[in-house]
């Protein structure tokens, strides 16, 4: 996603990670896991 | 240039309408049902566990607060100042449009944009229980309904990641804001590319 901003155009792309996102199932918990499955705040500018 | 390959996403448009379905029933049954357990935490300890102000959720509809399916709070950064303009992508049943409204105020303008239009006649509802002002159109975010230039900020909330054209999906968000615009989006990303299977399971996806 965040390259998918920054070839849209936007600048000043920021990402971090929401700390208190899980999935709530162990199972799909895990699988999200293993793929790296994660939550995230994004930011952005379209330029003036 | 010559040729216009067909994308991936165009080759899945079968695949995309039964999620399309399965992503509406989801997020149908969360606010028609929200005591029952999905695969994501939902509702009231959902939006406590992602830093909403007890005084928002307090002072929100409790159907909204019940029914919020976020995975983050795009409020954290969104720095709303009163008269802008927001789109709230995905405003399911209304909760991250109402606090945007409230900071916003009175001067500023609030837009929903959901798939499914009885969440947005809920949405506008709940709105109207606090006084905070929500138009919430019907439309898909890969074509969002709305002139370019025509927004201040964009808000969603674990939205983006249910499309299968998100490319699409950011130029609208772009096209949508005017210059200096920005975006305050959470979603849900991944690092590894995700099996055909799991991409072919519309429960999986829809979660």
């Amino acid at each position: 996603m965040f390259a998918l901003l920054e070839d849209a155009g936007f600048t000043r792309v920021r990402s971090a990670v929401v700390p208190g996102f899980r999935f709530r199932k162990a199972s799909t918990r895990d699988a999200a896991e293993a793929y790296g499955v994660k939550a995230v705040l994004m930011t952005a500018l379209k330029p003036a | 240039m010559g040729d216009n390959p067909m994308s991936i996403a165009d080759a899945q448009e079968p695949l995309e309408a039964v999620i399309k379905g399965e992503v509406l029933r989801m997020y149908q049954e969360v606010a028609d049902n929200p005591d029952a357990e999905f695969h994501f935490f939902h509702g009231r300890l959902a939006a406590e566990m992602f830093g909403y102000s007890p005084e928002w959720l307090e002072r929100a509809p409790a159907g909204a607060v019940a029914s919020f399916a976020g995975v983050g709070n795009p409020h954290e950064r969104s720095r709303l100042q009163p008269g802008e303009t927001v789109l709230d992508l995905g405003s399911g049943a209304g909760l991250d449009s109402i606090i945007a409204g409230w900071q916003v105020g009175p001067e500023g303008r609030v837009i929903g944009v959901d798939l499914n239009p009885a969440m947005c006649l809920r949405a506008t509802a709940n709105a109207s229980a606090t006084g905070a002002r929500l138009e919430c159109l019907e439309g898909r975010m890969e074509d969002i309904p709305l002139p370019d230039a025509s927004v201040d900020v964009v808000l969603s909330n674990g939205v983006i990641n249910l499309s299968f054209r998100k490319r699409r999906v950011i130029r609208e968000i772009f096209r949508t804001l005017r210059p200096g615009g920005r975006i305050s989006i959470t979603d849900i990303v991944s690092a590894k590319e995700l099996k055909q299977s799991i991409v072919n399971d519309p429960k999986l996806w829809a979660s």
